[in-house]
């Protein structure tokens, strides 16, 4: 109809995007000579990759107006019981099975039959679990790392193939899962309707309860597998690992213009949420910000880039 | 009663009152989209004046054009005899005018008193610290409250707990506070049971009495005759007639708003076979709590509208929840053609065929984030994919093709399938949740307040459609609060008190006395 609403259907699609230009842009200029290097781009695509798996699964919690606290520590357990399975002596493969996928699949699970059974917010539900799969990782693990677990695996999930780091082909790959999934099957349609008004769902014959089920168990899933891309690049299961790592991906996920109140947001530009992320923390240690200073920053951004959001968002 | 020139005088006999409000030519547009196009409207003291139009027709942007929420793109708006280009809304509420939305503006986390006096609490000093004068609030408060009739109201609930037509009450207790002139009330009684409804048309009489002058906006056509004195009507942003009520039939007005001549009784046509196997059987349904719904049993026959009538909260939508498996039960069973489909919830209702159009809309109909193709498509879609709705793809090209035919069968007014559905006007929205119910295909299927909010036309036609399902063999159910609905459309009406049936009445020969009588007996 009207330009307005052009603008903002473009800036829907396209808004993400010009966020990371920007911010691309910026970096180039403050440091000529290195930030725009090859072998930093690639770089910034390895460091983003596991907040991009991360958000890819957040991406679905808030999608039903929820949100999940505990991707951290899932991302951490998961991460020290396939460690340790590999230690007991298991193939890595079967180890990443078990720890890695049905570690998280199962630990999703948990969050979402509490919130079903509970009828708790997500916030309260993740918060707790949040808490409790930190502690079961350091129970485990006697709260020191656990490492010495074979090169195959490490070198065969931090490769490269061509000169494209596995993590990225990983991530990206996922992430093209993901978005057929949303964008193309019943199930995804389905999480979108009931982000849109959890009872209008129900009434439509939606079942509610089973599709949050569902969320949360993607949202394990994603974690959990961040959990084994985290001790293949660490080389150990740290049981503080992914500590605070929500914060990126509730941060990447808004940014990528998911809605808070549900219904609304697209995998890709979950994706570049993710990119936004890993380039501001590159672009700061190739301008040898300290890191204090970067948290700062990285702050100042998330709240900028989101507030720039809902102004073009309300000029509609 | 045809269209009037521009300018053209207020109806006869009230010319020597001088209007308080006059709009004149007011325009409107959206976007180069015009909306109102030279809309004429006089509001008087001590008269009722009712707006009527179809939903669209711009009587809401005349109203936010009223109060200052729009700006007019032309015309111009006289207070008290002065002319002014647009109002703001301080200028609106320094003339006295004040308006209750359909969708109350109460707190409902406040308490009474807090609402009549939020944003401008009074205090008192108290050791040179101002705190909140409640005593000169509660007096204040009381005396207005009791003015409304309603002696002995607990000013200290939050107004949340309170019935709806309470709260609506409070609302106009607000704007008499801030000493009102004009009172707009747009569809009060869309909510109200006809109790409340007569209470309220009570205050509205007294405060016309007292000289206040009243803009009513309303569909039912029924109460406007009862309530109003003088009338406009607005039809896609024209004034196509205003005049006295008292010379104006129904059908003129009907006329006026929609344009053409609208059916008013859709009762079966030939004799129903009520000795044959009914399409739906309910036996012994019982709500969890055995309370709201207690044994209710009916039958449903082929080419029959089954209403339901009673007053609000007597547990209609809570028998409906219970047969569509919304609502736990603790006992009952649904027969669908001789076959047992009782529904543990809707998954499995829709899965077996049935299809419930919810009282509200907002809170249970649509979903808001989805366009008008994917509200039809998502219940289709469940009831096709096997695990529980979950599985398999979006057939898109498909789903436009039934999207793009309910959208022709129901002539639902919008830009294109691909609108969001939060664009569209209450009855377009109806629509597209009927739309999205006839595509699953549905044998039985649950009509709650159809009609609620609905213009005259959209509202004929969702009639004749669920006349049109009854005659291809649907079990039909039709939920209304109002009688006028229920006798036009109902074969036979079962009237609901307490969670019980306590009789079923032919709807050929029921009244709307009749009906009532038998929703407020005395006695269990």
């Amino acid at each position: 109809m009207s330009q307005r609403v052009k603008l903002g259907k473009l800036w829907d699609i396209y808004g993400t995007l010009c966020i990371l230009l920007v911010i691309v842009v910026l970096f180039s200029a403050l440091s000529p000579t290195y930030f725009t290097r090859p072998e930093n781009i690639v770089q910034i695509f390895l460091q983003s990759s596991i907040t991009i798996m991360i958000a890819l699964g957040e991406f679905f919690p808030i999608l039903i107006a929820g949100i999940d606290l505990s991707v951290g520590s899932v991302l951490a357990l998961t991460g020290m019981m396939t460690a340790q399975l590999m230690v007991a002596g298991f193939d890595p493969t079967l180890a990443v099975l078990i720890g890695g996928i049905g570690g998280g699949l199962t630990l999703g699970a948990i969050n979402g039959l509490l919130v079903n059974f509970t009828g708790l917010h997500p916030f309260i539900i993740t918060l707790g679990t949040n808490a409790i799969f930190r502690g079961v990782t350091m129970i485990i693990s006697g709260a020191s790392p656990v490492f010495g677990f074979s090169y195959d695996f490490v070198n065969t999930v931090t490769g490269f193939v061509g000169f494209v780091p596995v993590p990225v082909i990983f991530a990206l790959s996922f992430a093209a899962v993901l978005w057929f999934f949303t964008a193309k099957t019943r199930l995804g349609r389905n999480i979108y309707a009931v982000g849109g008004n959890k009872e209008s769902a129900f009434y439509s014959g939606i079942d509610v309860k089973l599709h949050t089920l569902i969320v949360f168990m993607i949202s394990g899933l994603c974690a959990g597998l961040a959990g084994v891309l985290s001790i293949a690049r660490l080389g150990a299961a740290e049981p503080a690992a992914g500590t605070g790592f929500e914060t990126y991906a509730i941060a990447a996920v808004i940014i990528g213009g998911t809605s808070f109140f549900g219904g609304k947001g697209r995998i890709p530009s979950v994706v570049i949420g993710g990119l936004i992320i890993g380039t501001i923390n590159n672009g700061l240690n190739i301008l040898r910000v300290p890191t204090f200073y970067q948290l700062v920053v990285m702050g100042g951004l998330i709240i900028s880039a989101v507030a720039l959001d809902r102004l073009i968002a309300r000029m509609r | 009663m045809s269209n009037l020139a521009p300018n053209a005088a207020g109806p006869a006999g009230t010319e020597a009152v001088a209007p308080i409000v006059r709009m004149v030519g007011i325009e409107k547009h959206f976007n180069t989209i015009p909306v109102l196009k030279g809309v004429n409207l006089d509001i008087r003291p001590g008269e009722v004046h009712v707006l009527l139009g179809e939903n669209g027709a711009g009587k809401s942007t005349l109203m936010k054009i009223l109060t200052g929420i729009h700006e007019p793109t032309g015309g111009e708006i006289v207070l008290d005899g002065v002319s002014h280009p647009l109002v703001t809304p301080r200028q609106a509420s320094d003339a006295g005018i004040s308006i209750i939305y359909q969708e109350l503006s109460v707190i409902n986390e406040l308490s009474a008193l807090e609402n009549l006096f939020v944003g401008r609490l009074p205090v008192k000093r108290r050791l040179g610290i101002p705190v909140v004068d409640w005593k000169l609030m509660e007096a204040e408060a009381r005396s207005i409250v009791d003015r409304l009739g309603l002696v002995g109201l607990d000013l200290f609930k939050p107004v949340g707990e309170m019935p709806i037509a309470h709260r609506q009450i409070i609302e106009i207790a607000k704007s008499l506070m801030k000493n009102v002139r004009v009172l707009v009330m747009d569809e009060p009684t869309s909510s109200l049971t006809s109790v409340e409804t007569e209470r309220l048309f009570a205050l509205v009489r007294q405060l016309r009495g007292e000289g206040t002058a009243i803009l009513f906006i309303s569909h039912k056509l029924d109460e406007v005759r009862e309530i109003g004195d003088s009338f406009s009507v607005l039809k896609d942003g024209v004034s196509t007639g205003h005049g006295r009520i008292a010379d104006t039939t129904n059908d003129d007005l009907v006329r006026m708003m929609v344009g053409r001549v609208v059916k008013q009784r859709f009762l079966a046509e030939g004799t129903i076979d009520r000795t044959s196997m009914p399409v739906l059987k309910v036996e012994n349904v019982t709500s969890a709590d055995r309370r709201r719904v207690r044994d209710v049993s009916f039958e449903v026959h082929h080419g029959e509208v089954l209403g339901f009538a009673g007053l609000v909260g007597s547990g209609r939508t809570d028998l409906m929840n219970c047969l569509f498996g919304a609502e736990r039960r603790a006992g009952g069973k649904i027969i669908l053609n001789g076959q047992d489909i009782t529904p543990d919830n809707p998954v499995e209702a829709v899965k077996s065929g049935m299809a419930y159009l919810t009282e509200n809309r907002r809170q249970t109909g649509f979903t808001p984030n989805f366009t008008i193709e994917g509200n039809i498509a998502v219940t289709k879609s469940v009831k096709d994919a096997p695990l529980r709705g979950t599985w398999g793809l979006v057939d898109r090209k498909a789903e436009r093709a039934v999207a793009e035919e309910q959208r022709r069968r129901l002539s639902i007014r919008c830009a294109g399938i691909d609108q969001s559905i939060l664009e569209l006007s209450g009855g377009n929205q109806q629509k597209v949740l009927v739309g999205k119910w006839m595509s699953i295909g549905p044998s039985v299927i649950i009509f709650d307040e159809p009609t609620r909010g609905i213009d005259v036309g959209a509202k004929s036609q969702i009639h004749e459609i669920i006349r049109a399902l009854a005659n291809a063999g649907k079990a039909v159910i039709m939920v209304s609060s109002e009688l006028p609905e229920i006798l036009a459309v109902c074969d036979r009406v079962a009237v609901f008190r307490n969670g019980r049936i306590m009789d079923i009445l032919d709807g050929a020969t029921a009244t709307e006395e009749s009906i009532l009588s038998v929703a407020m007996r005395d006695g269990k």
